[in-house]
């Protein structure tokens, strides 16, 4: 029973560290600041689980596949971020966010709110949440490599000036809009894969499973490792889905667990942005993430 | 001075604007703009603030469209392009306020500023690896050729942050002229700066302009203008009142009134 619930909080640690890795290539990286990530982890879920379900897909390639249709989903989503910035952003984000959980919430082919059973499993046999652990961790050693990759090479230089000065980057002839649609459309293939294994792992899919609640987890995740760093949205989600869990070891009723957990939450963005607004792992300020959508608020028009 | 204007006059424009318009508003920063830029000319915008010399630059470089008119580059018409796109057909700029990239080394200040490189894009930075790297030695070679110019080679490796305001315009003039454009605009690229740094500027503008780039700057430096320039258009209000050699046009006392005053 412990080891089975530690391998099962492992799995959710590391499927809230690809999650938080691509939604840092978003806010850390490219600057700008989305909540409807988990709307892409959901869309591969539910995505994946119907071609494996109703298209006979093996799920290897139905996962594949799930990644690919987010990417592609992402672009609506990215080509707002090219008219609207900052606060404005956020707000059309959200609103992409509710309006596919609507969807969801709405339609029969996904269960609707009754949620998604009978999920083919990634594996069978008795040692498949090892498996599917080992799955997970290769899958977020692989995701955290290309990252590092593509941030120290060329294209990471040119987010970086992106960062700084949008305009100034154009100027030297890169177009910015191409570079946020391609950062856009890799976090979200990341994060649908990632909704796409959790749907074979967990077998069962709801809505409400990505909803603002996971958003603001996630924002957390990101906040607290550190926006713009390598390892720092990783340990930022396993800190975060570690830590709701002691509490429950405190056996407090549900009425005053749940509500702890948020004001937990809260507390850490709110500390960390106050006294260490680089997060756990971020060394010198280096105008990534928040940072960058802060400095774009305060920036006067020219 | 008074040669390359005559010689540029001759020689086939680099770029041409026809009948520019633009207004914000009740604003008119553009009004009936027509102007051509020669190779090896240096030519001074000058006029009072809010005339719509930089706003030129803007519609020049895509940060703004215009309202009607054209302008063509060589024999392609640019008005409908990007930025991007208008900075690769040969367009550089640099600002007022230099606009460093300030997190990123001077060096990977300069180095972003090639054009046609795999790696700046996300799947041609993970899969050209051995392309970049040898674009990227290029680059290189050729970033520190143009720091050694603006005399910033000892600070290749510090952060652009770091630098002081008269380095930081020397390090976007060198970040310009990193894509080989054929057509250079310089917004004020005098203004707060002196001594070495004012001379070593005024060396590269007229290197860059031998080689045969056109070059259009904007300067309220009456003194280096007639010292750099070989022709000057006047421009207030959005509309361009007077287009020559620089002292003939500091002879008119219309202009004079309008705009020097004091300094002549």
């Amino acid at each position: 029973m412990p080891i089975q619930y530690l391998i099962t909080l492992a799995m959710l640690a590391t499927l809230s560290g690809l999650l938080a890795m691509s939604l840092n290539l978003v806010l850390g990286y490219g600057g700008l600041l989305s909540v409807a990530h988990p709307m892409f982890y959901g869309i591969g879920a539910y995505s994946s689980a119907l071609l494996a379900m109703h298209a006979g897909a093996p799920v290897p390639i139905a996962c594949i596949a799930a990644a690919v249709i987010c990417a592609l989903a992402s672009v609506p989503l990215a080509a707002c971020s090219l008219r609207v910035s900052g606060d404005y952003f956020v707000i059309v984000s959200m609103g992409f966010q509710l309006g596919v959980q609507q969807i969801i919430n709405n339609i029969d082919l996904t269960g609707a709110t009754g949620g998604l059973n009978d999920i083919p499993s990634l594996f069978q046999g008795p040692f498949r949440d090892v498996l599917s652990l080992g799955v997970l961790l290769l899958a977020a050693a692989v995701v955290l490599l290309l990252i590092r990759t593509l941030i120290h090479g060329p294209f990471g230089r040119a987010l970086t000036a992106m960062r700084n000065d949008e305009s100034a980057l154009a100027m030297l002839g890169r177009d910015p809009m191409r570079m946020k649609l391609a950062i856009f459309a890799l976090s979200a293939g990341i994060a649908g894969f990632a909704g796409a294994l959790y749907g074979h792992i967990f077998l069962f899919l709801s809505p409400t499973q990505f909803g603002l609640e996971s958003s603001t987890a996630l924002l957390t995740m990101v906040v607290v490792g550190g926006t713009a760093t390598i390892w720092g949205p990783l340990l930022g989600a396993v800190v975060i889905t570690v830590v709701p869990q002691a509490i429950q070891f405190l056996n407090l009723p549900v009425s005053i667990s749940s509500p702890l957990q948020g004001i937990i939450f809260s507390l850490l963005v709110l500390v960390f942005l106050f006294l260490r607004p680089q997060g756990l792992m971020g060394g010198r300020r280096g105008g990534g993430g928040l940072d960058a959508w802060s400095g774009r608020r305060l920036a006067a028009p020219a | 001075m008074e040669r390359a204007a005559a010689g540029g006059a001759r020689m086939s424009a680099v770029l041409d604007i026809r009948g520019l318009r633009k207004s914000f508003g009740g604003l008119v920063v553009a009004d009936e703009i027509t102007l051509s830029l020669r190779p090896r000319e240096v030519v001074g915008l000058i006029g009072p603030n809010g005339a719509g010399k930089t706003s030129l630059f803007n519609l020049i470089t895509g940060v703004v469209r215009p309202d009607a008119g054209q302008i063509v580059m060589g024999s392609t018409r640019i008005d409908g392009m990007t930025m991007a796109e208008r900075a690769r057909s040969g367009i550089a700029r640099t600002w007022q306020h230099a606009r460093s990239f300030r997190s990123l080394t001077v060096l990977d200040n300069l180095l972003l500023g090639v054009h046609d490189y795999p790696g700046d894009s996300l799947l041609g930075s993970l899969l050209q690896r051995r392309i970049n790297r040898k674009r990227e030695r290029e680059a290189e070679t050729r970033a520190m050729m143009l720091l050694e110019r603006v005399r910033l080679a000892h600070k290749a490796h510090a952060l652009a942050a770091e630098l002081s305001y008269g380095q930081q315009k020397l390090m976007g003039m060198a970040r310009a002229l990193m894509g080989d454009g054929v057509c250079l605009l310089l917004d004020e690229p005098m203004a707060a700066v002196e001594g070495r740094t004012y001379a070593i500027m005024r060396d590269v503008i007229q290197e860059e302009a031998e080689r045969g780039q056109a070059v259009c700057l904007v300067e309220h430096n009456v003194g280096f203008i007639r010292d750099l320039c070989s022709r000057g258009v006047f421009m207030s209000a959005g509309r361009v009142l007077a287009d020559g050699p620089v002292d003939e046009l500091m002879r008119v006392k219309e202009l004079k009134a309008l705009y020097f005053g004091a300094a002549a």
